[in-house]
């Protein structure tokens, strides 16, 4: 036998033993090779993901690299810390430590190009339905799959060199350990638990601290808490894992009448060596599931928001000017003209908005003319409008309102022409997106609004009303390059501290265009991102238990042999995995629960859209995942120390 | 009266080689009893004792634990079973490395769910009569091999068990430690009458026993009881021992002396 064969046989006839590392290359190869097959698909060329930048995508790619490098070294760490006695067997039997390496580096090789096929091979299996789901997603067309050289290059290049590198590092630079010690196995319980009750203060205090500067995220704070949240999050967390869970089981611990009580004392004395043994992998893991959960929130938040978009913005364009608008006449025609060159069809609906004083608040609130928006209602298909004079109903600014509004009644004079108006209805459904009207909107009679011959008391300080050109586009997506000098004007003034330009311009299938392509950018990285860093997070409490099994299942043998039934072994090994899984992905969760409250805050005063069903659902999905995951761990694991 | 009896019970190993380590073995333990059981390596000590422990099952024949049979219990009253009224003492000891002294002698009340102030009495009393008071509070990595057994012991008797079954208590000490732990063994027995059932290769330790069971091969090879004096005790456990090793007197080839 010779010393290929000798490393070869090793891996074909250990393969059970490699089959962990094995799995963790397999699908670290596997998720790489379907991205990158997306990323050189040839019409990613050709720009059918409209403005999504290939340069993100590389990024991710990038970062997808480092961290299966990260991965493959971690994963490889473990599997030859568990293999320490079978090493100590070899040098015993006086083999070289070169020799060691090169044995190691030859496993390697091996399990990693037979890791590389099989990603491939499954990976080009797999890619038409990924694509497929990718199309669904960003509603394209067609999404083709294809052949071409440059991701399978790629994949085995990136790859090769990772398995290349990581054996000789992982072997070269591993500190040399006397035999003996490696013969009687890793002995992990050695230490003696610190902590310090100072840190383990901090770490909830900076928690806590910055849980509650989340909460208090207003649009105006945002930018400043942005920069501090991250770093006080990440700071506690770390003391947290480190002093602040070794100082609540020690509290525990002193309580006997708790800790000794109905055989707890067990799990709860394996707390204090688990997170002494895990606390940095519980950082890691926690961060690394943070920003999985991040992603995959924001990407229901976003297709909340897209699927929303549709009835959020009734109007495919929307020219909103002051009453003495100098453009007015041209903006409109140039409009105009540039639909019919287009050949879109469109309603146009001119409005002409008067503000006035309501008695009951006070305050202005905008008053509409009924047949004004009839006019709109009917090119809408929705019920017309039907009031009598001294009658007035509400325009709802929200889906929200609609409720609100409803059972409302409101007695009202409109000071400047002492006109009472009863207002007792809302509109049934949004007619105008809520960045156009103010929350005051009403609809009054025709003959009612003859009445108002008096401005606004503000006037000349504030705008005495406003005309409105709405143009509802049944093709509104098409609208996209229409107006578009009169929109980089008002996107030009938005900049500017002050708004000054005496009009606005809103083009919802332009802004469409840029929300769907952000979209599109956050599902392709944001999923591919999240499947790894949870697939990652996962793997690394696998590869801990699988390192320590075997101290694990002596501790079992003993107990056993004292005296445990297996409903109670299954019992122990629940609350010996249960906390490994879930306190750093509890802890994740928590953060970016605060973090979905805040964004929801700022989402709420920007665009009004609530994403809490979405979240629900996409955590929902991860939590089952996770529960799947812990039961198969649990499964595997109680095969194990049973026999 | 016996506490166990042990009645013709055979083991057998079925595999690619098919191996009798137990053959119509029978005898009894008397209450109160401190016994030793000798033989040789691969006399089928260890399977013997495993049988006792009731984690393996005989091939053939009954062993009898006050009327209870243990061969009739299912898995869970079996584990039940062990945690009452057995109790261990292993040769490394097996001191769970992340509890402290404390909690692994009260680890087999916790896993019966007995009430804390039940654990603290009866640690209190097997503190003192067993001198752990030093280190009381320190983890098993800390003591030494002597203190650790002495530990193991207090776990095996907190419970206060029917029998103590301990494999090779002394194997891992050196001298002075193994006469502590023997005399501690031999005056828990006298004084609270506990059973002990020890397997040894030592016959320093077997001559600290009431009467020592030889075995080969699986089958009964002799007994002695113990006399006035332990040194002609133990001379004649080397008796034995040379007749075990092969027929030759004055053979000791198969026994490790100490």
């Amino acid at each position: 036998m010779t010393f290929h064969q000798f490393a070869y046989r090793n891996v074909v006839r250990n393969i059970r033993i490699y089959a962990a590392f094995f799995m963790a290359s397999f699908f670290s190869v596997f998720v790489f090779f379907i991205y990158s097959m997306l990323v050189f698909h040839p019409k990613i060329e050709n720009g059918f993901l409209g403005t999504v930048p290939i340069f993100w995508m590389v990024i991710a790619e990038i970062i997808l690299v480092l961290f299966s490098w990260f991965f493959i070294f971690y994963s490889m760490k473990a599997f030859l810390e568990a293999r320490t006695r079978e090493f100590a067997i070899l040098l015993h039997l006086g083999m070289e430590r070169r020799q060691l390496s090169k044995l190691v580096f030859l496993e390697t090789i091996i399990i990693g190009t037979i890791s590389i096929m099989f990603g491939i091979l499954f990976g080009y299996a797999f890619s038409k339905f990924f694509f497929m789901i990718v199309r669904e997603i960003l509603m394209l067309d067609d999404l083709p799959l294809y052949f071409s050289w440059e991701p399978f290059v790629l994949t085995i290049a990136v790859y090769l060199s990772a398995f290349i590198f990581i054996s000789l590092f992982s072997v070269h630079f591993a500190p040399e350990r006397k035999i003996i010690d490696l013969m009687t196995g890793s002995k992990n319980v050695h230490v003696n638990v610190l902590y310090m009750k100072r840190k383990a203060i901090i770490g909830i205090v900076f928690i806590m601290v910055g849980y509650i500067l989340a909460l208090l995220t207003t649009r105006t704070t945002l930018f400043t808490f942005t920069m501090f949240i991250p770093i006080l999050i990440t700071i506690g967390t770390y003391y947290f894992f480190s002093d602040t869970a070794q100082f609540i089981v020690d509290r525990v611990k002193n309580k006997k009448q708790v800790y000794w009580k109905k055989s707890r004392m067990l799990p709860i004395a394996e707390q204090t060596f688990i997170l002494k043994n895990n606390g940095k992998m519980f950082f890691v893991v926690t961060l690394v599931s943070t920003l999985a959960f991040l992603s995959v929130g924001l990407l229901a938040a976003l297709s909340s928001y897209t699927s929303q978009y549709d009835t959020l913005n009734p109007l495919g364009l929307i020219y909103k000017g002051h009453i003495n608008n100098p453009y007015e006449d041209e903006h409109i025609a140039s409009i105009v003209s540039e639909l019919e060159e287009k050949g879109l069809s469109y309603h146009l609906t001119s409005f002409t908005v008067l503000k006035q004083t309501s008695s009951t608040t006070g305050y202005g609130v905008e008053v509409f003319k009924e047949s004004d928006v009839n006019n709109l209602l009917f090119s809408y298909g929705y019920p017309m409008v039907r009031l009598s004079q001294g009658q007035g109903m509400f325009i709802p600014y929200s889906e929200d309102a609609i409720n609100d509004l409803s059972e409302k009644v409101v007695h009202t004079v409109l000071l400047e022409n002492n006109v009472s108006i009863k207002i007792d209805q809302v509109y049934p459904k949004l007619i105008f997106p809520s960045s156009i009207v103010g929350l005051n909107s009403i609809i009054i009679s025709d003959e009612d609004f003859k009445k108002l011959i008096h401005p606004y008391n503000g006037f000349p300080e504030f705008e005495p009303g406003y005309h409105l050109f709405t143009f509802d586009i049944p093709q509104w997506i098409e609208t996209k390059e229409i107006g578009l000098p009169i929109q980089q004007k008002v996107a030009q003034e938005y900049l500017k501290d002050d708004y000054l330009l005496p009009y606005y311009f809103e083009n919802a299938g332009l802004n469409y265009s840029y929300l769907l392509s952000a979209y599109s950018l956050f599902t392709l990285v944001g999923l591919l991102v999240a499947a790894v860093f949870l697939l990652a997070a996962g793997s690394f409490i696998y590869f801990k238990l699988h390192t320590n099994l075997d101290s694990e299942k002596r501790k079992f043998d003993v107990l056993k042999r004292m005296g445990i039934s297996d409903g109670e072994l299954k019992k122990l090994v629940t609350k010996y995995l249960f906390p490994q899984f879930f306190l750093p992905w509890g802890v994740a969760l928590i953060h970016s629960l605060f973090a979905f409250i805040a964004l929801q805050n700022i989402l709420e005063n920007i665009a009004n859209i609530s994403i809490v069903k979405e979240l629900v659902l996409a955590f929902g999905f991860l939590i089952a995942i996770q529960v799947t995951y812990f039961y198969l761990i649990r499964w595997r694991y109680i095969a194990h120390v049973r026999d | 009266m016996s506490i166990l009896q042990v009645r013709d019970v055979t083991k057998v190993y079925e595999g690619k080689v098919t191996n009798r380590a137990i053959n119509q073995l029978t005898f009894d333990v008397e209450k109160g009893e401190f016994l030793a059981i000798m033989g040789p390596s691969g006399s089928g000590k260890t399977t013997l004792l495993n049988l006792i422990s009731t984690i393996d099952k005989p091939t053939s024949g009954e062993i009898i634990f006050n009327d209870i049979k243990p061969l009739n219990l299912n898995n869970t009253e079996l584990a039940y079973f062990r945690r009452r009224e057995l109790g261990f003492v292993f040769q490394d000891f097996n001191l769970l490395p992340m509890l402290t002294v404390e909690e692994n002698i009260v680890l087999p009340l916790t896993l019966d769910q007995k009430p804390v102030q039940v654990m603290e009495e009866r640690l209190q009393s097997l503190v003192n009569r067993l001198d752990l008071k030093s280190f009381l509070y320190k983890r098993p990595n800390e003591i030494s091999g002597g203190q650790a057994q002495r530990v193991a012991i207090a776990r095996a008797l907190i419970h206060e068990p029917t029998i103590i079954l301990a494999d090779e208590p002394t194997g891992n000490l050196d001298s002075n430690n193994s006469r502590e732990v023997l005399e501690l063994l031999s005056k828990i027995n006298k004084e609270k009458q506990a059973t002990i059932l020890m397997v040894t290769h030592d016959p320093i330790a077997a001559s600290y026993c009431d009467r020592v069971l030889f075995i080969k091969d699986g089958e009964f090879f002799n007994e002695i009881y113990r006399d006035d004096r332990r040194q002609t005790f133990f001379q004649r456990i080397l008796n034995v021992l040379s007749l075990l090793g092969g027929g030759k007197v004055g053979d000791l080839s198969s026994i490790r002396l100490p």
